[in-house]
């Protein structure tokens, strides 16, 4: 009997001790935690402020993450504080992969004092992590997730500056068919979300304003030798081939297209195939290749940012990948609406209301930053404006005539 | 059960087996014959295009031929698949990748007193060197990947080396990344050999051009085939190789050294694995830690098509792969995008229809 009454006070004095832990910082709780659909973030005095993103920071498509995280880096300086909070980019390794993207979304959601995400950087890595941040409330937004469906998909918690591949696609279409004129045209694609998502919009656009697409076919990607796919399109004589997918392979296919009877044809890319690698690796081959990317025009904001990224990492932005903009941005306007919700608890714990957070995010209006304003719109596509054409002219990237 | 089985006999008699097959044979080749003629009938392609497929299919069968020696020889030997022979390729294009850049760097005064890079004053130098670096390099590398990962297990059952072959294999790609870093590198080639230029023959109204790096390499690929068909067939150390694959403990009663003849066959099969790894790099240019993954798993299959065991038919089975990924897609109208799906079929039929590979597995019967 004494036994059971000793035990039974312990657990009152345990249960007490518990409350204590939990509920001491219940005290400081902001009243909109308790309303709020997804509860609070909580930062406890002295940590740091975290925006998540899940990048490709290894391997092949190193490149672009690496890019994007400076990028996004350079804004988290450029942020200040909030309530005297510091924020702090965490950038984690996808490979650019779903199944990495997945492994990384699982990760940050269980961190409690991530509560933005300023990606992932892939298509198929963001639509793998889109479900894990949609349960836990974290809003994202992507700088270079292109994929058209994936604001289709449904999602809260998704939004995008990268304006889409349907977007880029049509204005491609509409690009070859009426600026540049061709009537005959192959597409290509590397079988990816991305690269199939952007042949497929080309494909069907170019049809619809009139044109021919005499083929329509997919590369395994990684491999170094095309020759014999571009052979037998060259049989249909094409004007032009465009291609969905990224540089590796655009460079591959530019480099084979002299020899394989297509020496007359233009090789026509995508933002993917875009960047210094592609000149540098294709040569006096790539001489009137054309591309896409989504390089903003020069502006006070700009010039900052790149004598910034500069100064940081050694390098001039851009010439890693085209997307650094974008990832600066997307991580100044997630960082612009948490200063916006978060509230100081009376304990001195900051409260990041993430219900609020996510609708914060996608009611965005007019957000002027380095990319132009940024407005999203109901399904999360932040920015509508099309892409801007480049070409390669004496070894370098030229804006091409719009 | 014994019993049961003798009294259902559940397996067909062996001739019925052997007529079936034929009969199977025959109708997937009519089959196959019909295809190739409807899509002929639609006349999609022209001579130009053919020409430019055999080409393409030529070249790279002739780099997949040199690499599946390398199996072939060594399973010969030692009745195991050396798993991380396309790794010793990696690292032989890595060898003569480095050369390149080294000559590129070093500026001489050319004859007529201009500055230009040793690579382009002496190409020929600078070619043979490049070839020697990367098949020495690779050579060494199988030398030392049988005596690490080969040689303590070889008393153990077949399946333990074959796993210690493909962690080597794993091993020595992540070597390669953590070394070389990740990202695509180039070859630098000198000016001679540049890429995407070479002979331009008009054909049906349209320029096919026989790239000089193509052509070189399926010279080159010949040539070592050849020498190296002379070496198993006229040399002392091949009639050892051929003696030591035949009957080791026999070998070893005649006087000959086993375990030198095997590291022997370990250091031709990498050097041909380098110099088609050079090739490789040569001809297609971009490459990084992982060039070699593909073309080991396709030599793989290639050795396999041709007969295990046995160098014509690997070198008859690289060729023989090389053409079907690239005409096969075209002569049976399917997208090239199937060229794998397509090869593989056809592995997977040779398998059923002929076990022991095209021409046969020189030695079938003491492997069992």
């Amino acid at each position: 009997m004494k036994k059971s009454v000793l035990f039974f006070v312990f657990v009152v004095f345990a249960m007490v001790l518990a409350s204590c832990n939990g509920a001491a910082p219940a005290g400081g709780e902001p009243e909109v935690c308790a309303s709020d659909e997804f509860g609070c973030a909580k930062i406890p005095a002295g940590q740091t402020v975290k925006i998540g993103m899940g990048a490709p920071l290894t391997g092949d498509y190193a490149s672009f993450g690496v890019d994007i995280s400076q990028g996004a880096a350079v804004a988290v300086k450029d942020a200040g504080t909030v309530e005297g909070f510091a924020f702090e980019l965490v950038a984690q390794d996808t490979q650019g992969a779903p199944e990495g993207g997945a492994a990384v979304a699982n990760k940050l959601a269980t961190d409690p004092t991530v509560v933005a995400i300023a990606g992932h950087i892939f298509s198929g890595s963001t639509e793998a992590a889109i479900p894990v941040y949609d349960k836990a409330g974290i809003p994202m937004m992507s700088p270079s997730a292109t994929n058209p469906p994936l604001t289709t998909l449904g999602s809260k918690v998704f939004n995008r500056v990268a304006f889409t591949d349907a977007v880029q696609g049509k204005f491609a279409a509409d690009y070859l068919y009426s600026k540049l004129g061709f009537r005959k045209i192959a597409v290509l694609h590397d079988g990816g979300a991305y690269g199939q998502g952007l042949a497929d919009v080309v494909r069907d656009e170019f049809t619809k304003l009139g044109g021919e697409v005499v083929g329509y076919e997919a590369v395994t990607p990684g491999e170094t030798d095309y020759t014999a796919t571009l052979s037998a399109l060259a049989a249909s004589s094409p004007e032009a081939v465009y291609f969905g997918g990224y540089v590796a392979e655009g460079v591959v296919l530019t480099n084979n297209m002299k020899q394989s009877g297509l020496e007359n044809a233009v090789f026509f890319g995508c933002d993917g195939t875009f960047g210094t690698e592609f000149v540098e690796k294709t040569g006096a081959n790539g001489e009137g290749a054309y591309a896409a990317s989504l390089i903003p025009p020069e502006s006070a904001e700009k010039a900052k940012f790149d004598a910034d990224y500069l100064a940081a990492y050694g390098v001039g932005a851009g010439t890693l990948s085209p997307y650094t903009w974008s990832g600066y941005d997307s991580a100044a306007v997630l960082m612009a609406k948490v200063k916006e919700v978060a509230v100081l608890g009376s304990d001195g714990t900051l409260y990041v209301p993430r219900g609020a957070l996510v609708a914060a995010v996608r009611g965005t209006q007019g957000f002027s930053s380095i990319t132009g304003d940024i407005t999203c719109d109901a399904v999360g596509e932040c920015n509508t404006a099309g892409p801007t054409f480049y070409i390669v002219k004496g070894g370098d990237w030229a804006q091409a005539e719009q | 059960m014994e019993a049961l089985r003798k009294k259902f006999s559940l397996t067909l008699p062996q001739n019925s087996i052997r007529i079936i097959r034929i009969i199977a044979a025959l109708l997937l080749l009519a089959l196959i014959i019909v295809r190739a003629m409807d899509v002929a009938a639609k006349s999609q392609f022209g001579a130009d295009t053919w020409l430019r497929l055999s080409v393409s299919g030529l070249i790279i069968g002739g780099m997949y031929a040199l690499i599946a020696i390398g199996y072939t020889l060594v399973y010969g030997i030692l009745f195991m698949i050396n798993f991380a022979h396309g790794e010793v390729m990696m690292i032989g294009t890595f060898g003569g990748y480095f050369v390149f850049e080294a000559f590129n760097a070093i500026q001489v005064s050319g004859a007529d007193g201009s500055q230009l890079s040793f690579l382009n004053a002496y190409p020929v130098i600078a070619i043979l060197l490049a070839f020697l670096a990367g098949m020495t390099i690779a050579a060494l590398s199988g030398l030392f990947l049988e005596k690490i990962a080969y040689r303590p297990l070889r008393g153990a059952p077949r399946l333990v080396p074959l796993i210690s072959a493909i962690g080597a294999s794993i091993f020595l790609q992540n070597a390669g990344q953590l070394l070389f870093g990740p990202q695509r590198r180039q070859y630098i080639n000198p000016v001679v050999l540049d890429r995407g230029i070479g002979w331009n023959l008009e054909v049906a109204g349209s320029t096919v051009v026989l790239t000089y790096t193509g052509i070189f390499s399926l010279i080159l690929s010949a040539i070592l085939m050849v020498g190296l068909y002379l070496l198993v067939q006229r040399t002392k150390l091949g009639r050892a190789m051929r003696a030591v694959a035949q009957d080791k403990k026999t070998a070893a009663l005649m006087g000959i050294n086993v375990d030198q003849i095997i590291s022997r066959t370990f250091v031709i099969s990498g050097a041909l694995a380098g110099a088609a790894g050079v090739m490789w790099g040569i001809h297609n240019g971009l490459f990084n830690y992982f060039v070699g993954f593909l073309p080991g798993i396709k030599a793989f299959t290639a050795a396999v098509l041709g007969g295990i065991g046995n160098i014509p038919g690997a070198m008859l089975g690289g060729m023989f792969l090389g053409i079907v990924e690239s005409v096969g897609p075209a002569v049976l109208g399917i997208d090239f995008q199937l060229k794998d799906v397509l090869a593989f079929t056809i592995l997977i039929l040779v398998l059923i229809f002929r076990p022991s590979g095209i021409l046969g597995e020189a030695l079938t019967e003491e492997k069992v």
